[in-house]
Order: structure tokens, then C-alpha cells, then sequence
């Protein structure tokens, strides 16, 4: 089980939606997964330097996709006012490079999975939820996607697999090292991360 | 069935008890009031950082200033539901270690040795086996929780992987019938009818767990049929042992990627544990 959400955070997070300002969110969510998809069946990607440029393609689609200004506020939410602008800043620019790196690496090994499309639930005036399902040989994992419309976008601001968030997920982790240590030595912490990956 | 009763008579007792005292579980809707919020997040920050003050922000009442908007309040709100009491966290944090290094030093190796030489096909199907004899934990579990569909779905898909799927070791009630395995468990059947999590218990070689979760677990136990082997206790753990190479033979990659990924490991799987949970017990 917590095996299986992993798998799925892995996938999940590179298949998002983006929208043109008249689709639904479930039509947008489909046409991105689909060229996703598209991306990581492409066989014309050959060797190291394909593997390479692979990555680079689906890192530049993720750019459009996810709303990492979003993200970050919402995964501080409370935290997010003891940084100053430029350590607010950075903290978007470590963070993202840390969901990147973790998640590139994964998702360039899948190949063949179905990807179903359920249903739009709307959250709030802005923010929709599309709830899609992977199907892959071992299990069925029921993946969500949270958008929010800005600009007359759709992007995506979380991921839910298996009912794990993982804005949730990293909100606790940064709310724990942030009781104890100050937003300087937490954007240390993820600097030697990104660092080392 | 005397002893057993009793048995689950008196864990119930233990669970109400410190489920009142550490439970964080609230209500998804607005209603709960800020201070009662502050107060038990209070209590739970206490708990779980036994060795450091509690930062001045944990006491802070959940109003938000006028800066923020609402919508970040109310993910703070539908935060609190995902807490849980970690008041044993060193315990916890060692068993973790040492699952961690039991995973890389023993299961994983055994698992990729295991790997090389099962198709995964075959693997997957000794996954549909096990997953088939675990159909009275679900089937009681269902109907406990009064889902009189769902225990009815398992025995359907009981009887028709056993015979159509030969003994279980293909899920042709999914392919067939289009009726998926549900997850259901007594530690879920505790949650549905309020009993909240407890606290985080980590166990050696099991894995996460909660107080709640736990006493589910040995619960179900009773309902396993592997349980039943004779002689009981070596052929049992051979049939698990094998069971869990298996499983992990499947999820190689699951854990590393966790790890990877997260700043805190411990934090992270913690968190992805009750989510999970939660979400299961709403389901």
C-alpha cells in the first residue's frame, strides 16, 4: 500500500493538466496526459543523450503544468510568511527542482500504463478536482488532480494518490524542521539535496 | 471463543482510552472552533517534541490575518485531520532504521534474487493468491461496517477467482465480472465507527501502524487462514516469509523513490500512512 502510493506519486506527478481557457478541466487534464504519455512511448528517443532529451521534454511540459508559485505557498501555508521575498524565492526554486529530480527519474521508466478519466469535482470558485485512474499490470491507482484557474489557465497545484497529497505530505515534513530550525537553515537542508541528486 | 472475546473487550477498553486522550481526528467541515483547534494541536505538538519548546507559531489561534487568503486557511483547517500523536517518535524512529536496513540488507536483495528468476507474471499471480485467502478479513470487515455490497462482492469474487481462477491465482472477477478487490480491515471497521487512530506505532519488520490499526490487525489474525496451518508456527511464518518477498518483489524501487523524494523520510512515510488510512476508512 504505501509501496503502491509511491509508484503512483512517481507517475502522477509529470501527467498533469493544462488548459486553453474554454476546456473543461477533464479535457485539458486528458489532452496533457496524453502528450505525456506520448513523450515517454516515443521510441525515436534512442541511448543516454534520448534518455536525456526525454527528460528535458516532459521537465519543460511540467513547467507549464504545474503552478509551482501555488505549490509552494500551499505546501508552507502558515510558513510561508516567516520567509522574506527572496528566501520565498528560492524556496520555489529548490522545491521545484527537488519534485523534478524525483520524479523524472521515475516516470521516464513508464511506458505502456492506461490512464482513465473519471470525473471533475469543482472544490471551490477556482479550484476543480479531477480524479483519473492508472491502470497498471499490479493495481489500479486512483490519482486526483487539483487545478486552479489563474490567468484564464487551468494548472495544477496537487496531486492526490491514494488519498495521499502529497502538498500535505511535504507540509508536514517542512512544518516539523521548521519548529526547530530557522527558513535559512531549511533552504540549506534542501540546497544539499538538490545538490546531491 | 471465550478468550478471544475477552481479548478484544480489553484492547477495546485500552483504545477508547487513548484514543480520547490523543485522538486529533476532526470533522472535515468548518464547524470545529479556533481555540478548541489551537488547544489540541497544543497538546499533539507537546506530545510529539517531547525534547524542544513549543514554537510560538503552534500556539498562534488559527484566525488568519488579513493577508492570507482563505483558501490557504482552509488547508490549514483540512490539515488537522491528517495529524496524529507521535508520543513514542523514538521508539518509532528506530524501528524505522532498522526496517529500513532490514529492507536493504534482506528483503531486498531476497527480492530481486527472487526476481530473476519468477517471471513477474507468476509473481503476480502468487500476489492474487495470497490476496485471495485474505477474503474472510474483508468479507467480516464489510459486513461489520454494515457494506452489505462489498461483503457480497468478496464472496463473489471469492468463489469465482477460486474456480474460474484457479484457486485464486488469477483475478478474473476483475477482468470478468469488472469487480475489484476492496480494501476493508478491522483496523478500517474501528475508524468507520469512530475510534480514532491513537497514536503512531512503527513495528519492526510490519512496518507503520497506529494503536487502532494494530489492535485491527491482530484481529484480523483470527480471520487469516494462514493462521490455521499445522503445525502452526513454522509453516505459518514460512508461507509469510515468502508472501513478503514476494509483495516486495513487486514494489521494488516503492520505498527508494520515498526516500528520495522526501526531506524527511520518517515524516513523509508517517504522513503517507494516515493519509491513506483515513482515506480508506472514508472509502
Amino acid at each position: 500500500m504505501k509501496k503502491q502510493f509511491i509508484v503512483c506519486m512517481l507517475i502522477a506527478l509529470l501527467i498533469v493538466p493544462i488548459s486553453a481557457y474554454a476546456g473543461a478541466p477533464l479535457e485539458t487534464v486528458k489532452a496533457r496526459v496524453n502528450e505525456v504519455l506520448d513523450v515517454l512511448r516515443d521510441h525515436s528517443f534512442k541511448g543516454e543523450s534520448g534518455k536525456k532529451a526525454k527528460k528535458a521534454k516532459i521537465r519543460s511540459i511540467s513547467e507549464k503544468m504545474f503552478d509551482y508559485n501555488e505549490l509552494s505557498r500551499r505546501t508552507l501555508a502558515r510558513n510561508w510568511r516567516k520567509f522574506n521575498p527572496e528566501q520565498q524565492r528560492e524556496f520555489i526554486k529548490l522545491y521545484k527542482s527537488i519534485l523534478e529530480d524525483a520524479y523524472v527519474d521515475k516516470i521516464i521508466t513508464y511506458t505502456d500504463e492506461k490512464v482513465v478519466f473519471n470525473k471533475e469535482n469543482p472544490l471551490s470558485a477556482k479550484t476543480v478536482e479531477v480524479r483519473t485512474t492508472i491502470l497498471t499490470k499490479k493495481a489500479d491507482i486512483p490519482i486526483s488532480y487539483r487545478v486552479i484557474r489563474k490567468d484564464g489557465e487551468w494548472r495544477v497545484y496537487d496531486v492526490v494518490i491514494e488519498g495521499v497529497s502529497l502538498v500535505s505530505n511535504y507540509r508536514t515534513q517542512f512544518k516539523e524542521i521548521l519548529a526547530n530550525k530557522s527558513p535559512d537553515a531549511l533552504l540549506d537542508t534542501l540546497r544539499k539535496k538538490v545538490g546531491k541528486a | 471463543m471465550k478468550p478471544i472475546q475477552y481479548f478484544f473487550l480489553v484492547l477495546s477498553f485500552l483504545l477508547l482510552g487513548f484514543s480520547v486522550s490523543y485522538s486529533q481526528e476532526e470533522p472535515a467541515g468548518p464547524s470545529v472552533p479556533s481555540s478548541e483547534t489551537s488547544r489540541i494541536t497544543n497538546t499533539e505538538e507537546k506530545a510529539s517534541m517531547p525534547d524542544q519548546t513549543v514554537p510560538d507559531t503552534v500556539k498562534e489561534p488559527e484566525q488568519q490575518p488579513a493577508d492570507q487568503s482563505d483558501e490557504y486557511a482552509a488547508e490549514e483547517k483540512e490539515e488537522e485531520p491528517v495529524r496524529v500523536a507521535d508520543p513514542i517518535a523514538p521508539w518509532n524512529k528506530a524501528m524505522y532504521h532498522f526496517n529500513d536496513k532490514l529492507y536493504f540488507w534482506v528483503l531486498k536483495p531476497a527480492a530481486q534474487g527472487y526476481s530473476a528468476v519468477m517471471p513477474e507474471d507468476v509473481r503476480i499471480s502468487f500476489s492474487n493468491f495470497f490476496n485471495n485467502l485474505t477474503t474472510p478479513i474483508r468479507f467480516v470487515a464489510s459486513l461489520l461496517q454494515l457494506k452489505v455490497k462489498d461483503a457480497g462482492n468478496e464472496l463473489i469474487r471469492l468463489v469465482y477467482n477460486s474456480t474460474a481462477g484457479i484457486g485464486g491465482l488469477a483475478d478474473v472477477a476483475k477482468t470478468d465480472l469488472s469487480i475489484s478487490r476492496k480494501d476493508e480491515d478491522l483496523g478500517q471497521t474501528l475508524g468507520n465507527y469512530g475510534i480514532g487512530n491513537g497514536f503512531y506505532i512503527v513495528w519492526p519488520i510490519l512496518g507503520p501502524s497506529t494503536l487502532r490499526d494494530s489492535v485491527g490487525t491482530v484481529g484480523d489474525w483470527f480471520l487469516d487462514p494462514v493462521d490455521y496451518v499445522n503445525p502452526f508456527f513454522f509453516d505459518a511464518l514460512a508461507i509469510r516469509t515468502f508472501d513478503k518477498v514476494n509483495t516486495v518483489s513487486l514494489h521494488i524501487g516503492d520505498y527508494e523513490d520515498l526516500k528520495k523524494s522526501a526531506i524527511d523520510p520518517y515524516v513523509s512515510l508517517r504522513n503517507a500512512y494516515i493519509q491513506y488510512r483515513n482515506k480508506k476508512v472514508e472509502e
